[in-house]
C-alpha cells in the first residue's frame, strides 16, 4: 500500500477527515476532532454557521441546522423526535459559536436549559464573531481589539457557563484544546448524562486574536495557566476545579496577542487583579454546591 | 482536489522524534499519522501551521520554507 | 370498536386540536399567544390525559416553535405548530426555513391583525405576507373545515410529490373562539386515510443519514423544485380533498368552491370566515332575482390561476373582498385582488375587477356591508362601469 492509500485507511476509522476550509492553526479546527474523538459515532449534530462550521463539512455524522442564530432549539425538536421514536440512545450534539450562544440566542439557550431539554449544547467560543470578520461580542474579553472595539472592548466578557450553572442543569464544564485528555473525558461524562448538558470551550483563532498560526495550542495551555480561563465542571451544582495549574502572570498570555497589544499597564494590572479575585473565589467554591 | 497553498512545510527528523504523539494530537487537520513505527505527515492536506513544530517536545519538527512551484 | 364519528359543540380552536390528535402528531412545539392560546391549552390537555402520544415542547418564543418543530420533522416525527400575528412576524426567519428544506410541518395561523393598528381581532395580513416563502395556505370558513383541512394538510405536505409545509388559516376570534357542532371523524378512519409520517429526503439516524442533497445545484435550480413543488401541489390537493369527502362527507371543492355561480354575472370573492357570511347574502339576492355568485378562495398558494381564468372567463364583473392592506401597492389594491389581476391578464376579455377593503383589523364584517358589496358588483356588471374600483367598504356611506 503506498502512503496515500495508507492515509485514506486511517481516515476512513475516523469522524472527521482533513480537507476543511479553516485558517491554518484554527482552534475550532482541533476542537472538532477531540470532540468528535469523545462523542463517536452514535451522534447527531445540530448548528454550525460559525467559524467553526467550516469543519465541519467533512464530519461525517448526520448533521442538521438552520441559521446561527438557531441555538439549541432544533437540538430540542431532533431530542423530542428521538424520544418519540424511542431513539433515546443516539447523542444530540448542539455547537454554536460565542456569538450564537452569548448574544442572538442566549434566550434559547436558557430556555433550553430551564426545560432541561436532552441534548449537549456547546459553545466554541473564539471571543468575537470571526465569520463576519472579526466585531465584538458579548464573551470577548475585556480589553481586546475587534473591528467594533478598535480601541479595546470597555465590557467584560458574559459569563456563560456560571449563568447556566444557575439554571441547575445537570453537568457543565468548560474546556480547552490544550488539555485533550481532561477535555474528552468531561465530553464521555456528558454522554452518559440526561438532560441539558453544556460545555464550553475557548479556541484561539490566529487570525482574529493576532498571534502565529503555530501558537494556538500554546496560547490556549496560557489561558488556563495564568487562569483566565479555569477549567472546572459543575455537577448537580458541585464545583470541581479539574486543573489548579501554578498560576502564570496574565501578562504572558496577553503578549502573545496582537489584539491586546495596546493594553496599557494599568490595563493589565486591572485584569490581573480581576482574574486574581476570580480565582479565589473558585478555589473557596471549589467542591462546594454553587447553586444559590 | 484543490491545492493547499503553504508557505511552510513540516519535516520530521525521525531520529530525534520519541514517537510521543504530541504533534499528532495537537494538529488541527489531522494529517500527522502513525503509520508502521514512524509518524508521517499527509503534505496533501497540511496546511503549514506550524502548531506540530511549535508543541514538539524534542525539537524533532522543523517548518521548512515552500519551494515556490 | 364502531366507525361512527362523533359531533360534539367546540371552539374553532378545539377544533384544531383535535384535527392535531386525529392526525397523531408527535411533536409540538408551540408559544402561546392569543387568539390561538385555546389550541395549544387544549393539545396540552388531551397529552395530559394520555389521549394524544406526544412531545409537546413549551417554547420560550415563536422563533424557537417553528424550529424545534422543523427540526422534530427532520428527525422523523410529524410535527405541529400554530401562531398568529406577532408571533408570526417574530418567527419570520424560522418560517422561510421548512419550504426550502422541504419539511412538511403543518402550522395553524390563527388570524390576526398585525399590529400597530391592529389588534387582537383578525386580519389576514399575518398569513398573506408569508405568500413568498412555499408554504402552502388554506383558508378555513369555520370549525369543521378547521379540522378537516389540519388532516388534509399533512396529507398533502407528505406527499411525495409535494414537501412542502402547510398553513391551514382561520380567523382569530370570528372562527377560533366561536362554537359550532362539529364532526369529529373516527380515529381508525382517518388512520387509513393519513398514513404514518416517512420522510424519503430526511434521516438523523447516524446508521444511515439522509439529506436532500444541497451543495451541487445553484439557488435557481434549487428555488425552481420548490415552485414545481408548489405547482404539483394543485393537483395532490384536489385529490386528497376529493378522497377525504368521498370517505368522511365532506370535500371543500379542491382549490375553490364556486357558489351558485354557474349563471352569475357577477362574483364576490372571499377567504375564510367572511365566506359563511356571504353565502347568506348571496342567497338574499338571488332571492330577489339577481345573478350574483359567490367564489369561496379557498387556497391561496399555489394560487388557483387555472380556476380563476375560467370563472374570469363567464363573468362580468369580479369583486375581491380583501382583509388585508397592503401600503402603497399597485392601484391601492389589496393582495388577494393584485393577484387575481394577474391571473386574469392572459384573457381575451376581462371582466372588470374591484377591490373592497373590509374587516381590517377584526372589525365586524356585517350583511350590509356586503349586500353594498354585491350591489356595486352587480352595478359594475350591468354598466359596464364601476361606481369605485376600490373601496375602504368600512369607510364608506353603504347602499341600501
Amino acid at each position: 500500500m503506498s502512503l496515500v492509500e495508507k492515509f485514506e485507511e486511517h481516515y476512513k476509522e475516523k469522524l472527521v477527515r482533513p480537507g476543511n476550509g479553516c485558517c491554518p492553526g484554527c482552534g475550532g479546527s482541533l476542537a472538532w476532532r477531540m470532540l468528535l474523538e469523545a462523542l463517536g459515532k452514535n451522534t447527531v449534530l445540530y448548528g454550525g454557521a460559525p467559524c467553526a462550521g467550516c469543519a465541519m463539512r467533512v464530519i461525517k455524522l448526520p448533521r442538521f441546522g438552520f441559521h446561527f442564530s438557531f441555538v439549541g432549539d432544533g437540538a430540542s425538536g431532533i431530542a423530542a423526535a428521538f424520544k418519540v421514536k424511542g431513539r433515546e440512545d443516539i447523542t444530540v450534539f448542539s455547537s454554536a459559536g460565542d456569538g450564537g450562544v452569548g448574544d442572538i440566542s442566549f434566550g434559547k439557550v436558557s430556555a433550553c436549559a430551564e426545560r432541561n431539554d436532552n441534548f449537549i449544547q456547546c459553545c466554541i467560543d473564539n471571543e468575537a464573531y470571526m465569520n463576519t470578520g472579526i466585531q465584538k461580542s458579548g464573551l470577548t474579553p475585556y480589553g481586546a481589539w475587534t473591528t467594533t472595539t478598535p480601541t479595546g472592548k470597555k465590557s467584560k466578557k458574559k459569563m456563560i457557563p456560571m449563568i447556566l450553572a444557575q439554571h441547575r442543569i445537570p453537568y457543565l464544564a468548560t474546556l480547552s484544546i490544550a488539555y485533550p485528555q481532561d477535555l474528552m473525558k468531561k465530553v464521555r461524562k456528558a454522554k452518559e448524562i440526561r438532560g441539558f448538558r453544556y460545555l464550553h470551550l475557548v479556541m484561539p483563532c490566529p487570525t482574529g486574536w493576532r498571534f502565529p498560526a503555530s501558537k494556538t495550542v500554546e496560547v490556549a495551555r496560557l489561558a488556563v495557566q495564568t487562569w483566565i480561563w479555569p477549567l472546572y465542571e459543575v455537577e448537580k451544582g458541585i464545583l470541581r476545579l479539574t486543573m489548579k495549574p501554578k498560576q502564570r502572570p496574565v501578562e504572558d498570555y496577553l503578549r502573545l496577542q496582537g489584539r491586546f497589544r495596546h493594553l496599557t499597564e494599568d490595563e493589565i494590572a486591572e485584569i490581573q487583579r480581576s482574574v486574581d479575585e476570580e480565582k479565589e473565589r473558585l478555589l473557596e467554591r471549589d467542591g462546594k454546591n454553587i447553586w444559590l | 482536489m484543490g491545492m493547499i497553498l503553504r508557505a511552510f512545510r513540516p519535516v520530521i527528523d525521525q531520529e530525534k522524534c520519541k514517537r510521543c504523539g504530541i504533534c499528532e494530537t495537537y494538529c488541527p487537520e489531522g494529517v500527522i499519522v502513525k503509520i508502521g513505527d514512524d509518524y508521517h505527515i499527509d503534505l496533501r492536506f497540511c496546511k503549514g501551521c506550524g502548531i506540530c513544530a511549535n508543541e514538539c517536545p524534542f525539537d524533532a519538527i522543523t517548518m521548512v520554507r515552500e519551494k515556490p512551484e | 370498536m364502531s366507525r361512527m364519528p362523533m359531533t360534539k359543540v367546540m371552539e374553532g380552536n378545539e377544533a384544531a386540536a383535535y384535527g392535531v390528535k386525529l392526525s397523531r402528531v408527535e411533536v409540538i412545539a408551540a408559544y402561546p399567544i392569543t387568539p390561538q392560546t385555546e389550541l395549544i391549552s387544549t393539545l396540552a390537555s388531551m397529552i395530559a390525559r394520555g389521549e394524544l402520544k406526544a412531545e409537546y415542547i413549551k417554547v420560550e418564543g415563536e422563533h424557537t416553535a417553528l424550529a424545534a418543530t422543523a427540526a422534530a420533522s427532520a428527525a422523523g416525527a410529524r410535527a405541529f405548530t400554530a401562531s398568529a400575528a406577532q408571533g408570526i412576524v417574530y418567527m419570520e426567519e424560522s418560517i422561510w426555513m421548512p419550504p426550502g428544506m422541504r419539511l412538511p410541518v403543518v402550522m395553524c395561523i390563527v388570524n390576526r391583525a398585525i399590529a400597530p393598528l391592529g389588534g387582537l381581532r383578525p386580519d389576514h395580513n399575518d398569513s398573506l405576507l408569508q405568500r413568498d416563502t412555499g408554504w402552502i395556505q388554506i383558508y378555513c370558513e369555520n370549525g369543521q373545515e378547521v379540522l378537516d383541512t389540519i388532516i388534509q394538510a399533512y396529507r398533502i405536505g407528505e406527499d411525495k410529490r409535494v414537501y412542502l409545509p402547510v398553513a391551514p388559516c382561520y380567523e382569530g376570534y370570528v372562527v377560533s373562539a366561536t362554537a359550532t357542532p362539529v364532526e369529529i371523524p373516527d380515529q381508525e378512519e382517518v388512520d387509513d386515510f393519513l398514513p404514518p409520517y416517512k420522510h424519503e429526503m430526511y434521516s438523523l439516524y447516524p446508521e444511515n443519514p439522509r439529506s436532500p442533497p444541497r451543495l451541487m445545484r445553484s439557488i435557481a435550480e434549487a428555488r425552481y423544485e420548490v415552485q414545481q413543488a408548489m405547482e404539483r401541489a394543485k393537483k395532490v390537493i384536489e385529490e386528497v380533498d376529493r378522497e377525504y369527502g368521498e370517505r368522511f362527507g365532506r370535500y371543500y371543492d379542491g382549490m375553490v368552491e364556486q357558489y351558485r355561480c354557474e349563471d352569475a354575472e357577477a362574483v364576490m370573492v372571499t377567504m375564510g370566515s367572511i365566506t359563511g357570511t356571504a353565502r347568506d347574502v348571496v342567497d338574499e339576492l338571488r332571492e330577489e332575482g339577481k345573478k350574483i355568485g359567490l367564489v369561496k378562495l379557498r387556497v391561496f398558494r399555489p394560487f388557483p390561476t387555472e380556476e380563476i381564468q375560467e370563472i374570469g372567463k363567464r363573468v362580468r364583473a369580479i369583486g375581491f373582498v380583501d382583509r388585508n392592506t397592503s401600503y402603497g401597492a399597485v392601484a391601492g389594491c389589496g393582495i388577494g385582488c393584485i393577484e387575481t389581476a394577474r391571473a386574469l391578464y392572459p384573457l381575451d376579455e376581462h371582466p372588470l375587477l374591484l377591490n373592497y377593503f373590509v374587516g381590517l383589523g377584526g372589525s365586524d364584517v356585517t350583511i350590509p356591508q356586503l349586500r353594498h358589496i354585491a350591489k356595486r358588483i352587480l352595478k359594475a356588471a350591468e354598466t359596464g362601469k364601476p361606481v369605485k374600483d376600490v373601496e375602504w367598504v368600512e369607510l364608506e356611506k353603504l347602499e341600501e
